[in-house]
């Protein structure tokens, strides 16, 4: 659900596959469309765009109503046992606290009530009227069989199969996984999606279970390790939030208001005081933390705001690491526009993109003659652009990170082609250059370049065990690194260690001067772990490469076990208590002489202050999941009067479209042969012939109201712009019985632009500046508009 | 000569990693003879992981040893066995990893370099509608002025409540989704060292 | 010996199409590219440069509802092949297990045998005036190898080894499937024109997949095989007729006298 694994990860359908095979599992596909992942599904059931929330919720309705929930999961490990203050209320898609000015919650009035010593106070009957248990039960009652299908367009039959097939998976015995990508994220909803899911999970006792989780298929091949490495304005390096300007002024106020008194995370001055010292060793970290930008407080620099200021001439320089705004960000032609304000731009790709050429005639031509987005032609626009080329993947040695954590290293295969270079050797040498022109500086505002600590070899090319060793965190001797600490646990917070990436502290733990052996990234031993015959193999792997946190392949896999420590399914055995100590196939997430019955014994999940999963939380748009309907939408909210996501930023209000002009639903996605923006397939000739060209998918019933034969070219139309593309008419879409009435669904794949050898136009030249409540990630996947013949 | 599983076991068992990559191999005593022998015999293949999804695919780059820099090197890339994400397998896009270096043209079947690569930096100047070819040391020394002058004409060293923020809120840096992990250590030391407040990947699109 | 082959199982297949870029990695073929024509499967036949492709076949069914059936399609390497028995150059050969291998060398770009095959698979390759097809990859299979499409097959759905354990296999696995939800479930290519060297595992019936319920090897061919070829090319313009037929035997009686530049460019 969410994704389409088939297609956008095919190796995963190895694993469901063998899944299937092997343990007569069922693979369910919940799509608005019937995909190649359909076609190997055991059920399939459609969905309208945007109603994950009222599928999963009924769901959940069904799973509560009837008890299916694994109770002494969710009694030992989730906070259904938590009591809610009385202040917190419901009403009409509203929670308590909101500010519709600001469109904002204050939270407040959702809070726990606390004992006296600063515990939760709890019921583990699960009864009191006032628990998590209890509040959900009463929220998702509402979500009926009948209005939830209403609201999805879901037969109601298919509906019924997967609600009964997923909640089976309650028993102890048995475990369901949920695959999820972008069709699950980039809606004005993404995060309560995830979220729902999360709780479908932790009811169902499927969290940190072999077989189980919420799992995101990412669609880079290291965009787990680029979120870990924080190249996004609201983190630094292992999920520490960048400093705002009151709320952080400065390192002990950071340390105060950041660490929790509970949980892991109380540790994290120490992953901070590390980071600064990697970044500015002869400092003190008091002094360096005023070397890290700090943002202007609840100030949102997400993409989306990013281009929005863009466009508003705030930024002036800009440089582009192998992504291609105009193609893949939303509102492209508004971001093709907003380039237009640099003053210059550094593009690095392997290829010539789209926004690289943004200023060329080809980015000019649109479907139809007048230009009503008001594109620049090149010789009214001013950026300078300077282009430079990067070699190839198998080009260069590095590690990457991929959807399970794993950190594995990829080496050099062959040469760079031409004068090709590595990213490494690119930020390598501007750093560089940088620091040069900075030298001799003795301004206060220059330190943080002046003293920035850049020893990386002597040549062109920086040696990449020196990067890693930082990476992993070392002893800091006399301003010098010093001995490698064998992971995070040995971090100090009085700047005697430095570390580059505390979640990755582990990967590089000694140095014995043979990289082979000293990179865990660079192990290639596939055994599969077993320590007792009675529990066989989950597939751990765990010589293969390396995995963070400390190798851990499952994480809270303290949640396999029984609250006394004892597997719930010898068959998916992760760890388990010995009697003396947590041992078993897997590096455990728990203190490993913990005692299962002894105090915090059954505190699974150590990164929350709470210390169990969180089915009742804090997100900016209430505590649990509520549906609500995307910013464009054909229909009416039938489960409140909230038609919109009451914590939604608003961009564009101008932009809106309405279903007079714009009656059909619209989504974007993916097919296999490409991957993303399509700069990196459409330039590959054997991906290019199987698939040339943009299409877009519509039903029978539409192409035949609308006069489109298949192959036809057609126009679809928004308030932001128009494209062109080949009609697909298939079988495969239907249109939606929503509320007693048909409405239609389209989807644009969104791979095209003009250059490489299959081009096509950008369907993101259609989707919205408008996002999540809480990530503000784009509504790629639900929007408004029209379709005919060109 | 024939090679016989044995044997080929042993040629193929050796990595640049010193580790084993098998291939699927089975045994089968051939008789028909009128084919060339296979290409990548004798070739160590060189681990690498899949630059496409995140699933981490392993696969296996067998190039030609001694081959010029500037020309064709590969002979195939295949899924790596002994990975256990993939086993060897590998979609439409993992398989077609050759061309992202080269690639056999439609007109004479010839291998040569995938054209589209770019393999100079290029250079827009204002109101241009072309490409000018600079050489790698000119736009360093550009772009890293560009930096300092945006930089140094818009960095806030304290706001107007006297917080030092350290801050230029005229830069911003974008991708890195499908950068190595040790680049991005590089990156967001040296972005964030300049004062970014905009850093964005792929993550949030 | 024994016959190998590759079973492909569609129940499998997710048509991610890695084994028809696979095949193109490895046999070295250059990109086709033609415009989208309104189906995922943009060649619509094999080619010159693409041995293979995977069908996408998409339909309704009043009980079942909507399906979209997915089938690799190569060459089948017959074990009578057609192909074989018209080539008037002996370019075509079967391996002791089982592959029909076309010897390019040989070849002369006559073009008869895409007339002869059941399957019309050989195809023409313009720039080398040659056939191609698919070779099973001979050249891997015989260093103890599989084919490049089975070795990369991401969920199993193409498997190789031993026909006869493989047939096994089809059966058991068909069995299954119509015991599970594919009545119609079959196999193909245990004994269609006497055994194909490929076998397939159906969820439904041959047509659905595109493939001929019983395929024929083209009458005028028998005749050719039987009475024709063993007197060379001098009697094809009477027996058979038609222009596309003299441009064939124009070409062997050409190489005959020997005026043929083998690997000419046109």
């Amino acid at each position: 659900m969410g994704s389409n694994a088939a297609e956008n990860h095919p190796i995963s359908f190895k694993w469901l596959t063998e899944a299937r095979e092997k343990r007569g599992a069922k693979i369910i596909s919940v799509d608005p469309r019937f995909t190649r992942t359909s076609a190997r599904a055991d059920i399939y059931a459609p969905l309208r765009s945007g109603t994950d929330i009222a599928f999963i919720g009924g769901m959940m309705n069904y799973i509560l109503q009837n008890k299916l929930y694994h109770e002494e999961y969710v009694r030992w490990f989730t906070n259904a046992t938590f009591i809610v203050k009385d202040t917190f209320g419901f009403e009409d898609g509203l929670f308590s606290g909101y500010d519709p000015e600001k469109r904002k919650y204050d939270a407040a009035s959702w809070a726990f009530v606390m004992n006296e010593d600063g515990t939760y106070q709890k019921d583990m009957t699960m009864e009191n009227p006032q628990c998590v248990l209890q509040i959900m039960k009463k929220h998702y009652a509402r979500y009926d069989v009948d209005l939830v299908c209403r609201i999805t367009g879901t037969p109601k039959n298919k509906y019924m199969e997967v609600v009964e097939a997923y909640a089976a998976t309650g028993a102890p015995d048995k475990v369901g996984t949920i695959m999820y990508a972008m069709g699950t994220t980039q809606h004005t909803v993404g995060t309560e999606n995830v979220r729902s899911f999360a709780i479908l999970q932790l009811l169902l006792g499927n969290i940190g279970r072999a077989g189980g989780g919420v799992n995101a298929l990412r669609g880079e091949s290291n965009v787990q390790g680029s979120t870990d490495w924080a190249l996004l304005y609201h983190i630094l390096p292992g999920y520490l939030a960048t400093p705002e300007a009151k709320k952080h002024p400065d390192y002990a106020t950071y340390n105060a208001v950041e660490t929790p008194k509970t949980g892991y995370w109380k540790n994290k001055p120490k992953f901070l005081s590390s980071m600064l010292k990697c970044y500015w060793m002869e400092d003190d970290p008091a002094k360096s933390y005023n070397y890290l930008p700090k943002r202007i407080d609840g100030k949102n620099y997400s993409h989306i705001a990013m281009f929005e200021d863009m466009y508003k001439g705030i930024i002036k320089g800009m440089i582009i690491w192998g992504s291609n705004p105009i193609v893949g960000g939303p509102n492209a032609n508004k971001e093709q526009k907003a380039l237009a304000n640099l003053e210059w731009l550094v593009a690095i790709d392997l290829w010539q993109t789209e926004t690289s050429e943004f200023w060329s005639y080809k980015a000019l031509e649109r479907p139809t003659d007048k230009n009503e987005y008001d594109i620049k032609p090149a010789d009214e626009i001013d950026t300078e652009v300077f282009f430079l080329p990067a070699c190839g993947s198998y080009e260069k040695e590095g590690s990457v990170s991929n959807s399970g954590r794993w950190m594995q290293f990829r080496w050099q295969a062959a040469d760079p082609v031409g004068e090709s270079k590595a990213d490494l050797e690119i930020v390598h040498k501007l750093a560089l250059k940088i620091k040069e022109l900075y030298a001799g500086s003795s301004r206060v505002e220059d330190e943080p370049i002046t003293r920035l600590t850049w020893e990386y070899g002597h040549g062109d090319h920086p040696d990449i065990n020196v990067i890693a060793r930082e990476i992993n965190g070392f002893t800091v001797v006399d301003g010098k690194p010093g001995p490698q600490v064998a992971n995070f646990t040995k971090l100090m917070d009085d700047g005697t260690t430095a570390c580059g990436n505390w979640i990755y502290s582990g990967c590089y733990p000694a140095d014995t001067g043979n990289p082979d052996v000293d990179y865990l990234a660079r192990r290639r031993i596939n055994k599969d772990d077993q320590v007792d015959p009675n529990y066989p193999p989950i597939g751990s792997y765990s010589q293969w490469s390396w995995c963070w946190p400390v190798n851990r392949r499952i994480i809270y896999n303290r949640c396999s076990c029984t609250p006394e420590g004892v597997p719930w399914d010898a068959n998916r055995a992760s760890i388990w208590w010995s009697g003396e100590e947590w041992t078993g196939n897997d590096v455990q997430d728990f203190g490993k002489n913990t005692d299962p019955n002894g105090p915090g014994g059954r505190n699974a999940f150590i990164m929350r202050p709470e210390e169990v999963g969180c089915m009742y939380s804090k997100c900016n748009e209430g505590p649990l999941p509520e549906h609500y309907e995307p910013w464009e939408s054909p229909v009416k909210n039938l489960l409140n009067s909230q038609d919109l996501n009451p914590a939604v930023q608003i961009f564009e209000p101008d932009k809106q479209g309405t279903t007079d002009k714009y009656p059909i639903i619209g989504t974007t996605y993916r097919v296999s042969e490409h991957w993303q923006s399509g700069i990196m397939t459409r330039t590959q000739p054997w991906l290019a012939e199987l698939m040339p060209n943009c299409f877009v998918e519509m039903s029978e019933e539409l192409a035949r109201d609308r006069d489109i034969k298949n192959g036809d070219d057609v126009i679809i139309t928004t308030t932001r712009g128009d494209i062109k593309a080949l009609a697909c008419v298939t079988k495969r879409f239907k249109p939606f019985l929503i509320d007693g009435n048909y409405v239609h669904q389209i989807g644009v794949l969104w791979h095209f632009g003009f250059n490489g050898y299959a081009p096509g136009e950008p369907a993101n030249r259609l989707t919205p500046h408008v996002g999540d409540a809480n990530t503000t990630i784009p509504e790629y996947k639900a929007w408004l508009c029209d379709v005919r013949r060109a | 000569m024939k090679v016989t599983r044995r044997q080929f076991l042993k040629v193929t068992g050796a990595t640049v990693a010193s580790f084993a990559v098998v291939d699927l191999g089975f045994d089968l005593s051939a008789t028909a003879s009128e084919v060339q022998g296979v290409r990548t015999k004798d070739v160590k293949p060189v681990p690498t992981i899949c630059p496409f999804c995140g699933a981490g695919c392993g696969l296996v780059v067998y190039s030609r040893d001694g081959a010029p820099a500037d020309g064709p090197q590969l002979l195939s890339v295949q899924g790596d066995p002994d990975n256990p994400i993939n086993r060897g397998g590998a979609c439409s896009k993992g398989s077609a990893l050759f061309n992202i270096r080269e690639v056999y043209s439609p007109e004479t079947g010839e291998q040569e370099i995938n054209p589209e690569r770019k393999t100079k930096p290029l250079y827009r100047a204002p109101k241009s509608d072309k490409w000018v070819e600079k050489d790698w040391d000119w736009m360093f020394d550009e772009i890293a002025n560009r930096f300092k002058k945006t930089r140094d004409e818009n960095f806030e060293y304290k706001d107007e409540n006297g917080i030092i923020v350290s801050r230029c809120e005229a830069l911003a840096s974008m991708g890195g989704a499908a950068l190595d992990n040790e680049e991005l250590q590089l990156i967001s030391k040296l972005m964030r060292a300049l004062g970014m407040t905009y850093i964005e990947h792929q993550a949030r699109i | 010996m024994a016959k190998m082959t590759n079973l492909y199982d569609v129940s499998k297949c997710t048509a991610c199409r890695g084994c028809q870029v696979a095949c193109k990695d490895w046999n070295q073929l250059p990109a086709v590219i033609e415009p989208f024509k309104g189906n995922y499967q943009t060649h619509e036949d094999t080619n010159g440069d693409t041995f293979t492709i995977v069908k996408f076949i998409e339909g309704e069914d009043p009980v079942d509802g909507v399906y979209w059936n997915f089938i690799k399609y190569q060459c089948m390497h017959c074990s009578d092949p057609a192909c074989m028995s018209v080539c008037p150059q002996g370019a075509y050969s079967k391996t002791s297990w089982g592959a029909t291998y076309h010897d390019p060398e040989k070849c002369i770009g006559c073009q008869y045998c895409t007339y002869a095959c059941p399957f019309e698979i050989p195809k023409y390759r313009a720039r080398e005036d040659k056939i191609t097809k698919c070779t099973l990859c001979v050249d891997r299979v015989e260093e103890g190898l599989t084919p490049a499409c089975a070795r990369t097959c991401p969920t199993g759905a193409l498997k190789f080894g031993e026909r006869d354990e493989l047939l096994q296999i089809a059966e058991e696995r068909a069995k299954f499937l119509r015991a599970n939800g594919f009545p119609r479930a079959t196999i193909y290519g245990k004994v269609e024109l006497g055994g194909l060297n490929k076998l397939y595992v159906l969820t439904d019936t041959p047509d659905k997949f595109d493939l001929p319920l019983d395929p024929k090897v083209p009458g005028q061919i028998t005749f050719w095989q039987n009475w024709v070829q063993p007197y060379f090319g001098w009697l094809i313009p009477i027996a058979l007729g038609g222009s596309a037929i003299s441009f064939v035997t124009t070409r062997i009686l050409a190489n005959k006298n020997g005026d043929h530049t083998e690997g000419g460019h046109e």
